[in-house]
């Protein structure tokens, strides 16, 4: 008999990136490269921390390869198994796990591969321990932005917002939608106002896309194929249903066969007969204010955890959050992996450059020739920096070629550029396999083959 | 006391309280018509007494008492109270604001502002506050505030209960919205109409990162306002109501450039205001128990012979067979023999003769109940009323004036007659007939539950859930009532005609049509043999029954589509009740006999019976034999 472990880890990285396509037209979202390490390796080693033996890693099919070479790359303990997904398919978040029933046993911890954080995720599994809670999220107060200019044209972003309504008393997640669906009116129940007498809303919290789920939610979902997203539609589906009643077995005279309604979600949501005797024999309640049993009768709960303000936590969607990890990630290292060794400049690297700053990070077989001065930068593996030129305040990704006299500053540029000599690039975003030419002067621009480039 | 509040407050010497002694409504009739709303007796002590005790031990220096009606005798009253030194008199200045011509709260306020007597911030009190909040430290803190927001208009004082809470008046539901500054963003009375959703506006979401929705709130109708809030209500000339006030600040912030903010009372302070006799009942208890400690009622508590929660006031005389629990008896008050009190409130020089039974009611002073009188179900007689012997007040509020309109039903007796409220009538279409109840007494816990569930049933049926469990709904109570009546009617062997009087007066209680009358009156006739005579047989029981309430039936079984509604009762105890099924045919032969349903009704009805039910095979001989009598008879007129 094999062991059941008590939840299981699922991490989704068969995502496009649509929020950044300029970074991630050639390149999966989840490799690209947060200081000295691709982004994935940031979840995955969060839950090697937490203590998880295994994981499974959702990744597309056409991707897998370059993914499991990327990770194995770094000595990661915790074993993955690799999941794959088509990619001309067009997948939700849902219909991904409704993939992965079969292998889910357990309750399930759901991570994106962009979370980079420094929480302890104890807190938030012993919230779900501690009332047997149907689902459990995770929100972060927004880190405090100092306002970073991003490369490429200026652009006004508007975060997209959510209000997230958590009962002040019990911290449960009785409300959740995106700020956009509203025009001019929210409205909500008035039984839920009765039922949670004070609740919080808050629109600037952060979904960490970290959810904690009973297995028998990845079943409602086989059993619900409408549900293709987690946080659009399947979230707000269960915070809204803690609020219906199930349905009564009613005994009537006449009607002798009680047809049971099998869409019915509390089917699925059945407690144990025995938890449900012990939490009625029990004086724990988790409310005051009325003379409802504990958890209203509800055998639908969701939890939420708002991490406090020390806490750091980001999802890595935006260019204006990869921008500003990458500026972070120093100071935040020690934090968010438990004070793993920091290698700022990999031993493969070749580095005659004696003006190489505390705040650059150096990746393997890179080249960086004599007379050469580096500030706050990245260097992907296998880069080369010839002579007399300058990089400062920006991330260069893997394989690419700056030549000589080249000034670049606050810049991103991808995997496979080539930088001809004399060019001057500020604020400038370049987009990967891109031959900048010589003598080229930019600033704030976004440079590609522009064919290469998805038009929004 | 003087000297904090010095500290406190340096811009004006003395704290200053608005105190508005009328109610300016139709709550209190019958009692509001002889007593003003100020001097009602609540536990034994009038009304202002307590407000003034509190706004002396909150620390408050000068009271305006606003009147508008029977204002000689509040003057009088305050005059001999201030003269006997009363608590109060020693730190208090009681000035008394006189303008007949005030109809609302708004006006009054209009009023004191003209007058200019106001100078700094101020204890702004609603009608029939009782309380024993610590004012100091909340006008501090209204000045903190209002020097970082110059728009601070108003701090109200608000306190936590829970849902159904006892002192939380179901009439003043709210729901408030605020920042993490405790400034109110949105605020709104929810009735219990019938919208079950509560519209926010998306931009207070967007504006605050953090939200607070509190529906856990109760009014104390105590506020602390900057000098700011008398010119507002005279620019604003339709704010009515501190309700008025708030809302219309709310809706137009950026005009008035004002502010409301809240406080949340804590610790062992506690607030209420009387502002119908649902709260009075609520406040007389907590009082009682002493809730409002230091402010506490005149009057003994006994418990021994008596039940819990019993006041005496002084000079009663009770006789010993009585059998009083948690009621108030006021002074002066003579019970008889074989009382039973349950839940009453009895005002000063009450005479209650021999075998009165009075539960959840209110009596007013001097009033006379001669023996057997039954006054229940959230009755309240006015002044001087006397009821004649065994007469019966349910649900009714009666006074001693001839009113100037009356049907005849209306006069119980030379010195007691009914009156209706003007408004119900209105108040029947947008649902607040609900809310009109529960501005009533509150009535004995089953029924206290039994609303609770009507609300959340009918509330949480969103859109996706699926409730199948039966609602109870003014129709299920109103059977209830009904079964209530019948029994207590057939064991007492009460006159039919008064059933008849009381179910009706449940009708209207409970809004139900007519054919829910009947349907439901002769459903509850079929049913009661199994509620008091079990191990019985049912049908002598149910004949007798039948015999007993044959003058009900002949009520309300009057035409044909009541015959309709008759049978389809019977019908459908039938269809639940082996007993009554089985001797469905002799039942239906008895009102066939009768003449409470002719045969016609009954070959109707039979028509459209399924045919292959049980109820159908019992019922079809006594067809068959009606059907024969009919041809026969028809036979023999064509001979």
């Amino acid at each position: 008999m094999t062991f059941k472990p008590e939840f299981q880890a699922v991490i989704l990285a068969a995502g496009k990136g649509s929020r950044m396509p300029e970074l991630t037209a050639s390149k999966p979202k989840c490799l690209l490269p947060v200081g000295s390490k691709p982004l994935i390796w940031y979840p995955l080693l969060k839950l090697q921390q937490s203590g998880f033996r295994d994981v499974i890693l959702v990744v597309f099919e056409n991707q897998k390869a370059e993914i499991q070479n990327a990770i194995e790359k770094n000595d990661l303990e915790i074993k993955i198994e690799y999941f794959t997904v088509p990619s001309n398919e067009d997948l939700g978040t849902a219909d991904t796990l409704r993939l992965l029933v079969e292998k889910l046993k357990s309750d399930v911890i759901v991570m994106s591969c962009d979370l980079i954080t420094d929480i302890n995720l104890d807190n938030l599994l012993d919230l779900f321990r501690k009332h047997n809670a149907s689902l459990c999220t995770l929100f972060f107060n927004p880190q405090l932005h100092e306002p970073v200019v991003v490369p490429g044209p200026k652009s006004k972003h508007k975060p997209e917002r959510d209000l997230i309504g958590i009962d002040a008393q019990t911290n449960r997640l009785v409300f959740l939608a995106s700020a956009s669906d509203f025009e001019t009116d929210v409205s909500l129940p008035k039984a839920l106002l009765r039922k949670h007498t004070h609740i919080k809303i808050f629109s600037n919290l952060i979904d960490s896309h970290l959810y904690v789920m009973k297995n028998w939610i990845i079943k409602y979902l086989t059993y619900d194929k409408n549900i293709s997203t987690l946080k659009g539609e399947l979230l707000p589906f269960i915070i809204k249903k803690q609020l219906a009643k199930p349905q009564k077995i009613t005994v009537t005279n006449t009607s002798i066969i009680k047809v049971q309604d099998s869409n019915d979600i509390f089917q699925f949501a059945r407690e144990a007969d025995l938890d449900v005797l012990v939490r009625e024999a029990s004086t724990c309640t988790d409310h005051y204010g009325d003379l409802k049993p504990a958890y209203h009768g509800d055998p639908i709960r969701c939890f939420s955890y708002v991490a406090d303000l020390k806490t750091f936590g980001i999802r890595i969607n935006t260019l204006s959050a990869y921008w500003y990890i990458n500026g972070k990630i120093i100071d935040k290292w020690s934090s968010i992996t438990n004070d793993k060794e920091l290698v700022q400049i990999d031993s493969k690297a070749e580095i005659k450059s004696n003006q190489v700053d505390g705040g650059c990070i150096i990746w393997e077989s890179c080249k960086l020739n004599e007379k050469t001065s580096f500030k706050n930068s990245i260097i992907g593996a296998n880069s080369v920096v010839n002579s007399f030129s300058r990089v400062f305040n920006s991330v260069v990704m893997n394989g690419v070629i700056i030549k000589e006299k080249v000034a670049l500053e606050n810049c991103i540029v991808c995997d496979g550029v080539t930088i001809e000599s004399g060019s001057q690039l500020k604020g400038c975003l370049i987009g990967s396999n891109h031959t900048v030419p010589e003598q080229s002067q930019h600033s704030n621009e976004v440079l590609t083959e522009s064919d290469r480039l998805m038009e929004f | 006391m003087a000297k904090k509040s010095n500290d406190i407050d340096q811009k004006s010497d003395i704290i200053q309280a608005i105190v508005i002694a009328d109610g300016f409504g139709s709550e209190f009739l019958p009692l509001s018509n002889d007593v003003p709303l100020a001097l009602l007796q609540l536990v034994n002590k009038p009304l202002i007494e307590y407000t003034l005790e509190f706004l002396s031990f909150g620390g408050v220096e000068e009271v305006f008492l606003f009147c508008c009606s029977h204002v000689d005798t509040i003057k009088d009253y305050i005059n001999n109270s201030r003269n006997q030194d009363a608590v109060w008199s020693q730190t208090v200045k009681v000035n008394i604001i006189i303008s007949e011509s005030c109809r609302s709260f708004g006006d009054c306020l209009r009023d004191l502002d003209a007058k200019g007597l106001l100078r700094g911030n101020f204890v702004l009190c609603e009608p029939g506050v009782i309380s024993n909040v610590k004012l100091l430290p909340i006008i501090k803190k209204h000045i903190e505030i209002s020097t970082k927001d110059k728009g601070t208009a108003m701090t109200l004082i608000y306190q936590e209960a829970g849902v159904g809470q006892y002192g939380r008046c179901p009439r003043e539901e709210i729901v408030v919205a605020s920042n993490s500054e405790n400034r109110i963003l949105f605020h709104k009375k929810i009735n219990h109409g019938h919208d079950r959703k509560i519209n926010f506006p998306l931009e207070i979401f967007l504006e605050n990162n953090c939200v607070s929705i509190h529906h856990d709130l109760k009014d104390t109708h105590i506020a602390i306002c900057s000098p700011s809030v008398l010119p507002l209500f005279s620019d604003n000339f339709d704010f009515q109501t501190r309700d008025d006030f708030i809302k219309g600040l709310l809706m137009n912030e950026e005009i008035l450039g004002s502010t409301i903010y809240w406080h949340l009372i804590k610790g062992n302070q506690h607030g209420g205001a009387i502002t119908n006799w649902r709260m009075y009942q609520a406040l007389s208890q907590e009082l009682a128990n002493h809730w409002f400690y230091p402010i506490t009622p005149d009057g003994r508590t006994f418990s021994g012979s008596f039940g819990r929660g019993v006041i005496i006031g002084s000079n009663c005389s009770i006789s010993e067979s009585s059998n009083i629990s948690r009621s108030i008896i006021g002074n002066n008050v003579k019970i008889g023999k074989n009382v039973t009190l349950e839940n009453a409130y009895i005002m000063s020089n009450v005479k209650i003769h021999n075998d009165c039974f009075i539960s959840n009611s209110v009596i007013g002073p001097n009033s006379i109940l001669r023996s057997g009188c039954k006054v229940t179900f959230g009755s309240v007689l006015g002044a001087n009323v006397e009821l004649n012997k065994e007469m019966f007040v349910k649900n009714t509020l009666v006074q001693s004036k001839k009113p100037e309109e009356y049907k005849d039903g209306d006069k119980l007796s030379e010195k007691a007659y009914k009156i209706k409220l003007v408004d119900d009538e209105e108040e029947d279409i947008d649902g607040n007939k609900l809310a009109r109840q529960f501005s009533k007494l509150h009535l004995d816990e089953e029924y206290a539950n039994s609303d609770d569930d009507l609300l959340e049933s009918s509330d949480s049926e969103d859109d996706l859930s699926n409730v199948h469990s039966p609602v109870p709904d003014d129709t299920n109570m109103f059977f209830s009532e009904v079964i209530d009546s019948l029994t207590r009617g057939y064991e007492d062997k009460l006159q039919c005609d008064n059933l008849i009087l009381e179910i009706n007066s449940s009708r209207y209680a409970y809004n139900v049509t007519l054919k829910e009358v009947n349907y439901n009156v002769v459903k509850a006739i079929l049913n009661l043999p199994f509620q008091h005579s079990s191990g019985q047989q049912y049908l002598p029981a149910l004949l007798r029954t039948l015999v007993y309430f044959s003058p009900i039936l002949k009520n309300y079984v009057r035409n044909e589509s009541a015959a309709e509604d008759c049978l389809q009762a019977i019908e459908d105890v039938a269809a639940s009740n082996n007993e009554l099924c089985e001797c469905i045919a002799k039942v239906l032969n008895w009102f066939y006999d009768k003449d409470h349903l002719s045969e016609e009704a009954i070959l109707q009805w039979f028509r459209n019976l399924d045919s292959g039910s049980r109820v159908s095979a019992r019922v079809m001989p006594f067809v068959k034999w009606l059907q024969e009598a009919e041809e026969a008879s028809s036979s023999d007129e064509s001979e």
